[in-house]
């Protein structure tokens, strides 16, 4: 359902998206110029360095399509994968913790909603301030220190692989399943889609914006609940910094993906080449050994490039 | 100017980029330099003591730094992309000495040998580890502080980022400095994020609530520098320390500003894990442990300390050994 | 004229109008919180202590004043503290080659300036939105930065220059009477000025605004050209008053200025806020954390704090402002 822009046919350039464009690109530069780059072993990497992004941003394109904005989702991330450690440190059992964090993350994820849509607080200054709460609560359970000797079972999963499919892309692979399927099959997802474009629509027929409203922000944190075991897996402890800015990098892999803030349309595909994108760039640059100041000023470059070019397509 | 040949030149810096670094493969080995951040002066001088070093000694250096200061995901990633590419050997700072345990034991896993630095890593294999004591450092700069004051008086800590070890060491040191010195009354300890401008901010609050401070313990040079300008701008004196011996506490020091800073000699750090790194590739003998002795610079010893970084060389061999190690 | 017209080209707003009382219940909440640190905490209402809370909000107030007419035309520029560690970067070496302050504050502003124009033209010839324009230019102003300052510290700046930040006049801080001058040249300028006008317009409605004859592009790209200005001004007064700037300085300005000007009042949708508003939002913020050091609140729970009285004052505004619709 992306909302189709009208363009000239002259150039059939113009009917890729922006970031699509942006991604083969990169693959070609650094396929050429970066040795190792597309071996099987780093292509996987980048892959699976991209899975815990993908799991923020995927729920972020949906609170995106609603006109919101979710600040929270990193301090959100640090807190879950700190109770996915504390929790499966005291249980020895890897699922309680896991239990643990979506609960949490789906605490802060009603929170947020419910500040936004009940007390209609702006969803910037709203999620700001859970942002700080997530934060503090980090602190305060950790002490600011990192949490370790957590069982073996938690670590494994970040390595273990599924008919030789590693497990963070399977479970990124279902979610994007899960969410393509909510987005674009069910009634739920035309529901979002008339949130962010025809909020008027839904009350006439008789549904409550608010109660999707909290549902969108909810599965905002129970994914960044889930991603938290993730995390903690990589790392092999909770840490209670470690996830702080992440939802930045969503924000913006799902701006380059092509979901607009202003008009109700989304494309949960382009979320996911945003920050395959994002990381390929990283680790081209990492292989070809460019100056760190350089890396720095290339997320910039890419991200404006991608979107510039996106605005090419719809401007014709 | 066609859509695609727009694109055909925003793919021209990449290529020159790659023309440039791929030359340099050519002589010797090459060492991958891990450091937590592009800003922290420390840091830098962490990588021009390597740099200097490995070209002393005929080999190449790749520097990697994470994009986002201080980020665990990012030099998680960074390990992961330099196993792909296989240096020589690795000098690894980790930006956490927890969380980055997993990435230490991927690069042993990966059989390439890694030296630890700075930072001492919780876990994984190494071929040595070259440090500075954050915790020896803290006692020993704020004693100096105490000592100078007598032993006793109004201390205030300003304290660094939470969840950073240095900064839980550091306050560490000063805690127990204040311990031993039970004249001396601690104030409040409140976080200045190592940065100067919380750092004067928080100085200007204490010192609404507090109208006698003696000493203020500052957990590194540029909160240091922060509480000075906040002292100076309300005309109160107290004396501050830092830790870092970063070039501008020096300056401050001689000018008679700042009462001493914690010397954590990036540059020696630099210099000696590259070292012992292109030493254990040449099959030469390594030094295992060198932990530097906490030096506390005063204005009676900042000569040595004066010396700009592009013209500071690093310590020999021989030196090494007598630098603390076993 | 049109239903749409009228509505683009309405009466300037006066003081007394809405906004005003927006502006009223905010610095009801301010009042509050100085109400409740005056009675935990004897040295809240010490001369001192107001003086200081003043003077470090004016930081936070200089960059914030420009991007609320950034918001207000329901934009955001993200790069304003990669702005200000730039523009104080350059600005600061400017000084040590040439000796010049006056030299030195020009580059800031400059710098700071060009900055905000190129957000500008990103926005409107290049079509890209603001979040994400901005946001790019964050990084690739903090990768100019990084490679500039190569990990180094400027510091030592003439003791003339230096009186900006932390000099006095007449008991007040040189930085308060900034701070006072742009808030007056600010209000004066949304809520008096033609261009001020359009600016709440283009927010209000860009359609009918660009249909009712005003250049949108215009305002748009000197609305971006002066938060970057302001950043450049704020980058002077960190470099006279902290004597000195590296290349990280910016990272944790950005958020509390938006804070700010959200807290004031302003709306990301455009259309609606006060300069004023982004004052007391400002001022909100650095009471929060004059307090917590007042009262000594450990460095842990210190977000948790800020973060629960974000959404506090911002509640507040979101009760009192339905009562007066």
């Amino acid at each position: 359902m992306r909302e189709a822009a009208v363009v000239s046919q002259s150039n059939p350039l113009q009917r890729i998206p922006g970031v699509a464009l942006v991604l083969v690109l990169l693959i070609a530069i650094f396929g050429a110029i970066a040795p190792g780059f597309l071996s099987v072993a780093n292509l996987s990497n980048v892959l699976v360095q991209s899975t815990i992004l993908t799991m923020l941003a995927l729920p972020m394109t949906l609170i995106i399509m609603t006109e919101g904005l979710d600040l929270s989702m990193g301090a959100v991330l640090t807190l879950t994968s700190l109770c996915v450690a504390i929790v499966s440190l005291a249980t020895k059992s890897m699922l309680l913790g896991l239990g643990a964090a979506i609960l949490v993350g789906a605490a802060f994820g009603t929170v947020n909603g419910w500040l936004v849509a009940i007390l209609g607080i702006p969803p910037f200054v709203a999620t700001l301030g859970t942002l700080g709460m997530a934060q503090g609560l980090s602190l305060i359970v950790s002490d600011g220190q990192s949490v370790v000797g957590i069982p073996h079972s938690v670590r494994d999963i970040y390595s273990a692989t599924v008919l030789g499919v590693p497990v963070p892309i399977v479970m990124a692979l279902a979610t994007y399943a899960v969410f393509h399927t909510l987005l674009y099959h069910t009634r739920f997802g035309t529901y979002i889609f008339a949130l962010g474009g025809n909020r008027e629509a839904l009350k006439y027929a008789g549904l409550s914006p608010n109660r999707l409203l909290i549902a969108v922000y909810a599965l905002g944190g129970i994914m960044a609940g889930t991603a938290g075991l993730l995390m903690t897996a990589r790392m092999n402890s909770g840490h209670p910094t470690a996830g702080l800015g992440l939802e930045f990098d969503a924000i913006a892999a799902v701006a380059v993906g092509g979901t607009s803030f202003e008009r109700g349309n989304g494309w949960l595909l382009g979320t996911v080449l945003g920050v395959i994108a994002v990381g390929v760039l990283r680790n081209g640059l990492n292989l070809i050994s460019l100056p760190s100041s350089v890396q720095v000023a290339s997320v910039g470059v890419l991200v404006i490039v991608a979107l510039f070019l996106d605005g090419l397509r719809s401007r014709s | 100017m066609r859509q695609h040949e727009r694109l055909a030149y925003l793919a021209l810096p990449f290529l020159m980029a790659a023309a440039f670094t791929t030359q340099a493969y050519a002589d010797g080995e090459t060492i991958a330099v891990f450091t937590k951040n592009q800003t922290n002066p420390f840091f830098q001088t962490v990588r021009v003591g390597a740099d200097s070093m490995a070209k002393t000694l005929n080999a190449k250096t790749l520097q990697y730094i994470p994009t986002k200061p201080d980020s665990i995901p990012e030099q998680l990633s960074q390990i992961e992309d330099v196993v792909v590419k296989k240096p020589s050997a690795i000098v690894f700072t980790p930006v956490d000495y927890k969380a980055m345990v997993p990435g230490v034991e991927k690069m042993n896993e990966a059989k390439i040998p890694v030296i630890n630095i700075t930072d001492r890593s919780a876990g994984g294999k190494f071929i040595s580890f070259i440090g500075a004591d954050d915790y020896s450092l803290g006692l020993e700069t704020a004693s100096f502080l105490l000592k100078t004051l007598g032993g006793k008086g109004n201390i205030v800590i300003i304290e660094g980022v939470k969840g950073s070890l240095t900064n839980v060491d550091r306050v560490r040191g000063f805690n127990d400095a204040l311990k031993e010195n039970p004249g001396a009354k601690l104030l409040a300890s409140q976080p200045g994020n190592y940065q100067r401008l919380q750092a004067l901010q928080v100085m200007e609050n204490l010192m609404q609530s507090n109208s006698q401070i003696d000493g203020v313990l500052a957990a590194n040079d540029a909160m240091a520098v922060g509480a000075i300008e906040a002292l100076d701008g309300a005309n109160r004196k107290a004396q501050v320390i830092g830790i870092n011996g970063t070039k501008e506490a020096i300056d401050a020091i001689k000018s008679g500003k700042l009462l001493a800073s914690g010397d954590y000699n990036g540059f020696a750090q630099g210099c000696l894990g590259t070292m012992m790194a292109i030493r254990s590739l040449r099959d030469q003998p390594v030094i295992t442990e060198i932990v530097l002795k906490p030096t506390v610079i005063t204005k009676d010893n900042y000569g040595p300390f004066d010396i700009p970084l592009e013209q500071r060389t690093c310590p020999s061999w021989e030196e090494a050994g007598k630098l603390g190690g076993k | 004229m049109t239903d749409i017209t009228k509505q683009a080209l309405s009466p300037p707003r006066s003081f007394l109008s809405q906004d005003a009382i927006q502006v009223f219940y905010r610095l009801l909440a301010a009042l509050l919180i100085c109400a409740a640190l005056a009675v935990f905490s004897e040295s809240f209402l010490s001369l001192g202590n107001i003086l200081n809370v003043l003077r470090q909000a004016s930081l936070t107030f200089f960059i914030a004043s420009g991007l609320t007419l950034v918001v207000l035309t329901a934009g955001l520029d993200l790069s304003v503290g990669a702005n200000v560690a730039l523009s104080a970067c350059i600005a600061g070496t400017v000084i040590h080659q040439t000796g010049s302050p006056l030299l030195g504050i020009l580059t800031g502003l400059l710098v700071g300036g060009v900055v905000g124009l190129l957000n500008g033209v990103m926005v409107t010839a290049l079509r890209i939105p603001s979040f994400i324009a901005t946001y790019g230019m964050l990084w690739v102003l903090n990768g100019l930065t990084y490679w500039y300052m190569a990990g180094d510290t400027i510091h030592g700046f003439p003791a003339g220059f230096r009186q900006i930040g932390s000099g006095y006049l007449f008991g007040l801080p040189i930085p308060v009477y900034l701070l006072l001058i742009f808030l007056a040249i600010g209000t004066l300028f949304a809520q008096r000025t033609i261009w001020g006008q359009e600016i709440y317009a283009i927010g209000a409605n860009p359609v009918a605004a660009r249909l009712s004859g005003i250049p949108v592009a215009r305002r748009l790209l000197l609305v971006y050209a002066v938060s970057g200005t302001m950043a450049g001004l704020a980058s002077i007064i960190f470099l006279s008053r902290l004597n000195s700037a590296e290349a990280d300085i910016g990272e944790s300005l950005t958020l509390p200025a938006i804070a700010a000007v959200l807290i004031g009042g302003t709306s990301l949708f455009g259309g609606v806020g006060t300069v004023f508003g982004t004052f007391v939002g400002a001022l909100i913020l650095t009471l929060v954390l004059n307090g917590m050091n007042l009262l000594s609140v450990n460095a842990n729970w210190q977000p948790l704090v800020t973060g629960v009285i974000v959404i506090l004052a911002v509640w507040l505004d979101m009760k009192t402002r339905r009562r007066t619709q």
